[in-house]
């Protein structure tokens, strides 16, 4: 048994023992290794590239027919308007799972039966917490997971019962905070970010220490008066501390470069851009911080001076690849704004900016590494503030080059008005209306020219994530509720099964058990385990 | 609920008849004689033992909790074991008496949860721990040592249901009743 001789340590030595010193469940370095171990999935993506692709090959596309389902969770909590949109985390057979309300559970992987349940007691007077009340998952280390809450703190838990070891607040949820992501832990630190660009608040990312919950870092996402970058802003302090750039989606990490990449979101107001003239960065950026410090090392502006709510809040999916002849270190993003985007992630150098929408906003990315505007709103149908996609999970195969993103195709018009700044109370500046015949499309991108492999079309604009097998699989879902796997190099449709409830910024996990490859989706109140037939 | 700081008898009052904004607790339009009696009954499954006095060491407490308890329970921000429960604010929630009489009496009462049993697998395992959920086909539990196992019933051949506590027995050798005061203002204490 893997933890024999553990109680034995505890009886000789119970009051030398530091806190949390019966080590057991996943390491930094368990982590590091990924998907190395096919039974284990132990960060947001299944590992630190953010590439969400797994190297299992039982499930095949000559067999994903017989996919079947072998059990489902019921979590009992509904998400008015949004998704079940966690991943769970898998280790030694125990599934660790966040839903909705900061509900939380540790399943059986082989019943679908729960071991605990968690439910955080939170205030009646959420802010956005209320208007958005998901939660993406754990992040994992030891014994300990670790959850944000819709309150804006982080706790960390005991894995066997779900008990609360530590709560630290991120920040003021009254103000308009709320957190939501799943927590990246690399070795000494558990890296989160914050939620309520909406609102008159100022986005950062921050680092805390496992063991205790001490912050050891901030990057703040909008600068301080003086700072770099605070130049693309008014000269205003009051502007600036409610600049926005929420940081609620997960980053990934380069352990090599001891790198964190991190999307941030849209300025505040929302799409009223007159009372903050300039780029205003960081928003609508990637940033590549220094894990040790929280440093910037550097940052590319997809939107300068947005004024869509393009939050470019996505998964950073990095990858080593030969570029135009020579071995690069790249990160790729598919942009709310429409673009699907290269970088050098050794110094943020721009490589490939390809529409991948009909988006009328622009059609090409400058000399100057910007966009070259052609439509501002005025003119109509513009992407929607949802945008062209959105944090739903991407993926990319290696072996294809191909990069896998849910595309939503829809028509908007932005009608800005200068806003109440009001604490506590939402501050878009302005109203949007969406023509109502959008549509939606699971597209594989070249990523060398960013072409359109192939697509396959959904009835309306989708918000299900995606994930890839080596085995030549993309397993997607869509908003009316199936859950769909397809022919990776050729997007032949091979599989679905419809869930009852529209998959919802989710992505699938798939992972080893008893010989039998699992396959997990969250939608709606429910976790669907499939399997081939024994 | 009461346990709470700040939870008064009007605040739970006003929860049931206004449900929570932005959450999935609905209003419900009780009459107000009939929200009362709901309060009322409420606030009788509430072990209270907030009100009560604590004036043993705390010091001594900590002491005591690390050598016979920590094993495994937690307490606030010390370390500790998982097999029972963590102990963080008990004594908002039971009183002195219920606390010391669990302690003397580990078997008395059992919370659902850490009911202890001994799962025999088809290979001839035994497994000793506490139940955490059960169905028709499958068992969970936190093991002798502290982790998370489940088992398939079709893999079992007998679970028995012990019915002695895994705690041990603290009787007056062990602890005596000074010692245990110091324990709850320790554990009273404990954030």
């Amino acid at each position: 048994m893997r933890n024999a001789g553990r109680l034995l340590s505890c009886l000789i030595l119970p009051l030398a023992m530091p806190l949390f010193a019966q080590q057991d469940g996943p390491t930094y370095e368990d982590i590091l290794r990924g998907f190395d171990d096919p039974e284990r999935w132990l960060t947001y993506s299944g590992d630190y590239s953010g590439r969400r692709h797994s190297p299992l090959m039982q499930v095949t596309p000559e067999n994903v027919g017989e996919l079947r389902p072998i059990w489902t969770f019921q979590t009992g909590t509904t998400t008015r308007g949004r998704g079940f949109e966690a991943t769970p985390l898998v280790d030694d057979g125990v599934l660790y799972v966040t839903g909705s309300n900061n509900y939380a559970w540790a399943i059986d992987a082989r019943s679908g039966r729960a071991f605990w349940s968690y439910r955080r007691d939170l205030p009646d007077d959420l802010t956005y917490g209320a208007s958005a009340p998901v939660n993406r998952g754990f992040g994992m280390l030891g014994n300990q997971l670790f959850m944000v809450t819709l309150d804006a703190h982080l706790l960390s838990m005991d894995r066997r019962t779900g008990d609360i070891l530590w709560d630290v607040q991120l920040a003021d949820y009254r103000i308009g905070y709320a957190a939501t992501l799943a927590p990246l832990v690399i070795d000494d630190k558990v890296i989160v970010g914050i939620s309520g660009g909406e609102y008159a608040t100022r986005g950062f990312i921050d680092a805390y220490a496992p063991v205790t919950g001490e912050r050891l870092w901030r990057f703040n996402t909008i600068p301080g008066p003086g700072e770099p970058g605070s130049e693309t802003w008014p000269d205003d302090p009051e502007v600036l501390a409610r600049g926005g750039g929420g940081t609620w989606m997960n980053g990934s990490y380069d352990p090599e470069l001891n790198l964190i990449y991190w999307g941030v979101g849209n300025p505040n107001p929302d799409y009223f851009g007159d009372s903050r003239p300039g780029d205003n960065l960081y928003s609508n950026s990637i940033v590549a911080l220094d894990a040790e410090r929280g440093d910037l090392r550097w940052h590319y502006q997809f939107t300068p001076h947005d004024i869509n709510d393009w939050d470019s809040n996505h998964v950073p999916v990095l990858v080593d690849a030969e570029w135009r002849g020579e071995p690069r270190k790249l990160v790729m993003m598919a942009n709310r704004n429409g673009f699907f985007y290269v970088l050098d992630r050794t110094d943020g150098e721009l490589l490939l900016g390809e529409p991948f929408t009909g988006t009328t906003w622009a059609r090409e990315i400058g000399p100057d590494g910007r966009p070259v505007i052609l439509n501002d709103g005025s003119q109509g149908c513009l992407p929607d503030p949802w945008g062209s996609t959105n944090f739903m999970p991407p993926s990319y195969h290696p072996e294809l080059e191909l990069f896998y993103v849910t595309a939503r195709e829809t028509c908007a018009t932005y009608v800005p008005e200068e806003p109440a700044y009001t604490p506590g109370q939402a501050s878009f500046g302005g109203v949007v209306f969406i023509e109502p015949d959008g549509a939606g499309a699971l597209r594989a991108l070249d990523i060398h020219t960013g072409e359109l492999r192939w697509e396959f079309t959904y009835p309306s604009p989708t918000f299900g994530g995606v994930m890839t097998t080596a085995s030549g699989l993309v397993f997607a879902g869509d908003h009316e509720g199936n859950f769909i796997a397809f022919d990776a190099a050729t997007g032949e449709n091979l599989w679905h099964y419809q869930t009852g409830s529209r998959i919802w910024g989710a992505a699938a996990t798939t992972f080893m058990l008893d010989g039998r490859q699992h396959v997990l989706i969250p939608s709606g109140t429910t976790l669907t385990a499939f399997a081939l037939p024994e | 609920m009461w346990a709470r700081d700040g939870v008064t008898d009007e605040y739970v009052f006003s929860v049931v008849r206004d449900g929570i904004p932005g959450s999935i607790m609905p209003p419900h339009g009780l009459r107000e004689t009939e929200l009362w009696m709901l309060v009322a009954f409420m606030a009788t499954l509430a072990e209270g033992g907030g009100d009560a006095e604590f004036s043993g060491d705390a010091g001594n407490g900590r002491r005591l909790f690390a050598a016979n308890c920590s094993e495994c329970h937690r307490a606030g921000a010390e370390a500790g074991g998982v097999l029972g429960p963590a102990l963080t604010g008990v004594t908002r929630r039971r009183s002195p008496e219920a606390l010391m009489q669990s302690i003397r009496e580990p078997s008395g009462r059992i919370e659902r949860g850490f009911r202890p049993v001994t799962v025999e697998t088809g290979a001839g395992e035994a497994v000793t721990g506490v139940l955490k959920n059960e169905d028709a086909f499958s068992l969970q539990l936190v093991t002798e040592d502290q982790d998370l196992r489940a088992f398939g019933r079709d893999a079992v051949r007998r679970v028995a249901r012990l019915g002695e506590s895994l705690m041990p027995v603290f009787g007056e050798a062990d602890l005596d009743d000074d010692e245990l005061a110091d324990l709850l203002a320790f554990l009273h204490g404990s954030q």
